[in-house]
C-alpha cells in the first residue's frame, strides 16, 4: 500500500503532457489560422483536432486520479458534462459563424446568431453547480473550489490590468468571451500547482 | 491540528485505502488528513471517531 499520494514515473506525466499538447495545439492552430489568413470555415475546422485532445486529456487525468486515490464519481460526471459543454460550444460557434457568413443576418436574427455560442455557458454553470452538490468528498470539493478561486483571481487580475491598458489605448481590444478560457487556464494551472506541491 | 490517524490505522493494519473506503472518502483525503494538510469537518471527524470507537479528542489534538 502506498502511504503517500506522491509518486513518480511516466504515468504521472501523462495528463500534464496531454494538457500541454492541448494548449499548444489550440494556440498553434489559432496562430496558424491567422498567419495563413484562412477563411472562417477553415479557421473553425482547424480547431477540431485540438479540441479532440480534450478527450484523452480528461481520460488520462481520470486514470491518474484513480491511481492516486483522488477521483470520485462526482468528478467523473463533472468531466463528462465539461466535454459535452465544450463540444456543444464548438458546434454552436461553428453554426453561428457560418450563419453570419452565408446568411448575413440583420436585426433580431443577428442578435440570435451572435448569442448562439453563448448559450452553452448556462450548461457550464449547471455543471459547476451540479459538481458542488454531488461531491461527497469534502477534501476534493475544497480543492475544486480553491482551484476555481485561483482561476477567478487570474481572470480578475488580467481583466483589470488589460482593461486599463486598453482604456488608455496601449493595447488592442480583447473580446469578452476570453474570460472563460482565462478562468479555465487559471483553474488548470492551480490544479497542476497543487499536485506538484502534493496537496 | 495534529492527529493520531496514522498510528491508529497502523495499529489495525489498515491501509489508507481501507480507511478511505470505510469513511467513503478518497484515499487522498485520508492522506491529506494524516499529514496535517487538511483538517476534516466536524461531521467527518465524528465519522472517524465512530469508526475507531474513540472520542474525537483522543484522535485529534490541539497544536
Amino acid at each position: 500500500m502506498t502511504e503517500s499520494a506522491a509518486s513518480s514515473g511516466p504515468a504521472k506525466a501523462r495528463p500534464i503532457l496531454w494538457g500541454f499538447a492541448f494548449v499548444f495545439a489550440m494556440f498553434g492552430a489559432g496562430i496558424f489560422a491567422r498567419t495563413v489568413d484562412l477563411n472562417d470555415f477553415w479557421s473553425m475546422a482547424i480547431m477540431v483536432p485540438p479540441m479532440l485532445l480534450l478527450i484523452p486529456l480528461i481520460r488520462s487525468g481520470e486514470r491518474r486520479g484513480s491511481e492516486l486515490g483522488c477521483n470520485s464519481q462526482a468528478l467523473v460526471r463533472y468531466n463528462r458534462r465539461s466535454l459535452i459543454w465544450s463540444f456543444t460550444y464548438m458546434i454552436a460557434l461553428f453554426v453561428a459563424v457560418m450563419a453570419k457568413d452565408r446568411l448575413d443576418p440583420q436585426g433580431a436574427v443577428l442578435w440570435l446568431v451572435a448569442m448562439l455560442p453563448s448559450l452553452p455557458i448556462f450548461y457550464f454553470v449547471y455543471t459547476l453547480r451540479a459538481y458542488l452538490r454531488e461531491e461527497e468528498d469534502e477534501y476534493l470539493k475544497m480543492r475544486f473550489v480553491e482551484q476555481a478561486l485561483w482561476g477567478l483571481a487570474l481572470l480578475l487580475v488580467l481583466a483589470t490590468f488589460y482593461g486599463f491598458l486598453e482604456s488608455f489605448g496601449a493595447v488592442p481590444h480583447a473580446a469578452g468571451w476570453l474570460a472563460l478560457p482565462v478562468w479555465a487556464i487559471g483553474m488548470g494551472a492551480a490544479g497542476v500547482w497543487m499536485k506538484v506541491r502534493g496537496a | 491540528m495534529k492527529n493520531r490517524l496514522k498510528v491508529l490505522r497502523a495499529e489495525r493494519d489498515w491501509s489508507q485505502q481501507d480507511l478511505a473506503d470505510a469513511l467513503s472518502v478518497s484515499r487522498q483525503s485520508v492522506n491529506a488528513i494524516e499529514t496535517g494538510k487538511y483538517d476534516p469537518s466536524l461531521p467527518l471527524a465524528f465519522r472517524i471517531a465512530d469508526l475507531f470507537d474513540m472520542p474525537i479528542e483522543q484522535i485529534f489534538l490541539r497544536d
